[in-house]
């Protein structure tokens, strides 16, 4: 059975697993993809504002210190405008400032050549706190330090407003980062406003490099600060600071959106974006916003990889737990499933067993009150159904085969009772005579007999028992034997009758009855003494004539009232007169369609046959018999006794 | 075939029709049978119905006549026609029963 172990390999079990394991991992894989992506999306939400928020407190913070810073030369500027200050009051003016303020790291009041002092073309005092904490003076400006071209005198000027300048690594203070303020001051005079000078504050840009540069997030986010250049004030990176800008950083890197915010960021604006990473390839996220008064501009950096680390770890862990989970269901299904199987592969080896024909084979006991035991029940039912089946039909195929014998039975004795020698004498020229008997299968108990008793005289007769089978063929056996025994000498047919139905008679307990139509006949004379018990009459065919049914004496059948009598009847034939006997199997035989063959059709088929000799006539109606029977089944035995007359002066020419 | 019966009279009317063969006389032997095993002596069988008589058939009529006998019973027939007539005559048990031309001409015999 190469078929039935090709379907067990994917058997069931194999299915259902595979069919619950894989629409639970789907249904996994969906939850964990949404949860994921929601996670994700939490998380860059809320970096998102917390950059955000870390990137506008350290404005906020730079704000503060710069404003701080930007009061005192407002509030100087404003003095000198407004009256005239005398050199001392200038100078402790300025002294002041610094003194006053830790934040400012020095401060000058810058003029116009000639304008505080027509004598002094430079005139700039400037006081900064020195390395010893002490306040130090010096007088800036001379021909090689010519203030008037620098950024902080000249922007104001220019500008017309105060500003805060580029930061700058102050080459005289000590290589410290600084940025200057400068506030311009004017001559009123009237509507008229003449540019006088500037009133400076540097502030040192060191604490807040340091304190940006140490802002951390997460594992390596940091803080950063640049000028309104781009130029990195602030770096985690010190290496950078006022050495690289944004600009030539994405330059360099090859990062143009990394440009188009730097752009951004000097624009003043603020926002989120994401950028790659300058060091790996990784993603940051990046949050920006401007420092207003110096259009500086502060961001925060976050590698994409940390914000999500978390995410990625209870991604792992729900990946853990899944596997986990996995693996049992797998376990719990493969359970399951075998033990759904299991009974069944038991079964399916038993009806297996089943069909090679073993119908003794034990089913295996189901406790489960499911599928599987109704199953189980049905196949054993239907083992107990084969098996009553099968004994009824060796019951039947044995009761047959005995019904079989017996008819065997009873055609051997009634074949083995009848003269079947033809001619049956050769010797006797006066007479021809053929009979034949076709059984049915079941045998029917049909008879025929002729014998010479004497020299001139020809008994014969035909004969038909009611019964069928064993019954009527011992019946015949016992009939055909009476009248052979009786028949002698002096005896009319009708004689042999009564003798024969009186012993019938007897012990008739099984009511059988048998029809008889017999004569003698003189074959010297040609007269024919016949006699009936019930019995078809024969069919007369004379040598010149039509044939026609020979009228028969009434008579009852044999069998059925001890005393009956019998009449004889005497016909003369002459030479070249047929006869023909026949039982009702001839004339009843019948087609598919129930029709029968009839007397009518008998005499028709026998009118051209006044010279046909009785093997020839028997042959042709047997043969008209079977084709109209056209292969229905035979009901009845037929028999046939054809007698031809050929009369004494055949037996004289004979002689001579 | 089919055969049915009932009392008219001391009569038992029993009437047939189909054929009468191999095949049904175990049939119609039983239903006379009956009869005579509860006692009834006398019967009437009528043949209008019968279109087919084989000689299992006849041999019924032998049987009730042997059965009929041995109680002193009587046995009538009506109805006989075509071919059952034919067959009655041929085999001489037209002469072993009263044959009455009509169903009512018979119950009137046995009345």
């Amino acid at each position: 059975m190469p078929r039935f172990r090709k379907t067990r390999k994917h058997g069931l079990a194999f299915r259902l697993s595979l069919l619950i394991l894989t629409s639970t991992t789907l249904i996994f894989l969906a939850a964990f993809g949404y949860n994921h992506y929601h996670s994700r999306q939490l998380v860059l939400k809320n970096v998102q504002e917390v950059a955000m928020n870390r990137a506008q407190s350290v404005v906020l913070q730079i704000e503060t210190r710069l404003r701080s810073v930007e009061g005192l030369p407002r509030m100087v500027s404003r003095h000198l405008e407004n009256k005239l200050v005398k050199e001392d009051l200038l100078l402790s003016l300025v002294h002041d400032m610094v003194a006053s303020s830790p934040e400012i790291f020095g401060a000058s009041a810058a003029f116009e050549p000639h304008a505080f002092d027509p004598a002094r073309r430079f005139y700039a005092p400037y006081y900064y706190h020195a390395k010893d904490g002490e306040v130090s003076f010096v007088q800036l400006g001379s021909e090689s330090y010519n203030y008037f071209l620098w950024d902080w005198y000249m922007i104001p000027r220019e500008l017309d407003q105060p500003v805060w300048s580029e930061p700058y690594f102050d080459e005289g203070g000590g290589g410290i980062l600084m940025a200057t303020y400068s506030h311009p001051f004017y001559e009123m005079s009237g509507e008229l406003r003449r540019f006088r000078g500037v009133v400076t504050a540097d502030i040192s840009l060191d604490a807040l490099v340091v304190e940006i540069g140490n802002i951390s997030l997460y594992k390596t986010g940091y803080a950063f600060l640049i000028s309104r250049n781009g130029a990195f004030l602030a770096h985690p990176d010190k290496e950078r600071i006022m050495r690289e800008s944004i600009f030539s950083m994405a330059a360099a890197s090859e990062l143009p959106e990394l440009r188009t915010i730097g752009r951004k960021m000097v624009q003043g604006q603020s926002g989120f974006a994401a950028v790659n990473s300058v060091h790996a390839d990784s993603r940051s996220l990046l949050a920006y916003a401007p420092v207003a008064p110096a259009g500086w501009s502060v961001g925060v950096m976050i590698p994409e990889h940390e914000l999500f680390a978390d995410v990625r770890s209870l991604n792992r862990m729900v990946l853990v737990i899944g596997a986990a989970g996995f693996t049992l269901l797998l376990l719990v299904v493969v359970a399951i499933a075998r033990s759904i199987t299991r009974p069944l592969h038991s079964l399916v080896r038993t009806t297996a067993e089943i069909a090679k024909g073993n119908l003794e084979v034990e089913l295996p006991v189901v406790r489960s009150n499911d599928e599987v035991q109704v199953l189980t029940r049905s196949v054993d039912e239907m083992r107990l159904a084969l098996k009553e089946y099968i004994a009824d039909i060796t019951e039947t195929s044995r009761a047959k085969e005995r019904i079989e014998s017996e008819l065997k039975i009873a055609r051997a004795i009634q074949m083995n009772f009848l003269p079947k020698h033809f001619p049956p004498f050769p010797e006797q020229p006066a007479f021809d005579l053929f009979a034949t008997l076709e059984s049915a299968r079941e045998v029917g108990g049909d008879l025929y007999d002729f014998f010479m008793f004497d020299d001139c005289h020809l008994f014969f007769s035909v004969g038909d028992v009611s019964d069928k089978g064993v019954p009527a063929a011992l019946f015949m056996a016992v009939t055909k034997t009476l009248m052979k025994g009786i028949v002698e000498q002096g005896m009319t047919p009708a004689d042999v009758l009564e003798k024969v139905n009186f012993e019938l008679c007897q012990n008739n307990e099984s009511a059988m009855f048998v029809t008889v139509a017999c004569g003698i006949l003189d074959i010297s004379t040609g007269e024919l003494i016949y006699s009936n018990a019930g019995h078809n009459p024969p069919v007369l065919l004379r040598s010149k004539g039509a044939p026609k049914m020979l009228p028969m004496p009434p008579g009852r059948v044999l069998g059925v009232l001890e005393d009956d009598i019998f009449i004889n009847r005497t016909i003369q034939l002459s030479p070249g007169d047929r006869l023909l006997f026949y039982t009702d199997g001839v004339t009843e035989a019948m087609d598919n369609e129930l029709n029968l063959f009839s007397e009518d059709r008998l005499l028709e088929e026998m009118a051209d046959m006044t010279r046909a000799e009785p093997r020839q006539m028997v042959e042709q109606l047997m043969a008209a018999v079977h084709a109209h029977a056209a292969g229905a089944d035979q009901s009845d035995d037929i028999t046939m006794l054809a007698l031809h007359y050929k009369g004494t002066s055949a037996l004289a020419k004979n002689t001579k | 075939m089919e055969c049915t019966s009932h009392k008219e009279n001391k009569a038992v009317v029993i009437k047939v029709t189909g054929r009468l063969d191999a095949v049904t006389a175990p049939e119609f032997d039983k239903a006379c049978g009956n009869w005579i095993d509860q006692g009834e002596t006398c019967l009437v069988v009528d043949l209008a119905g019968v279109e087919y008589i084989s000689s299992a058939g006849l041999r019924c009529f032998l049987v009730l006549h042997k059965r009929l006998k041995a109680v002193a019973g009587t046995l009538d027939l009506s109805g006989l026609q075509g071919m059952v007539q034919e067959v009655f005559d041929i085999s001489g048990f037209a002469t072993l029963f009263p044959v009455h031309p009509s169903l009512e001409k018979a119950i009137e015999a046995t009345g």
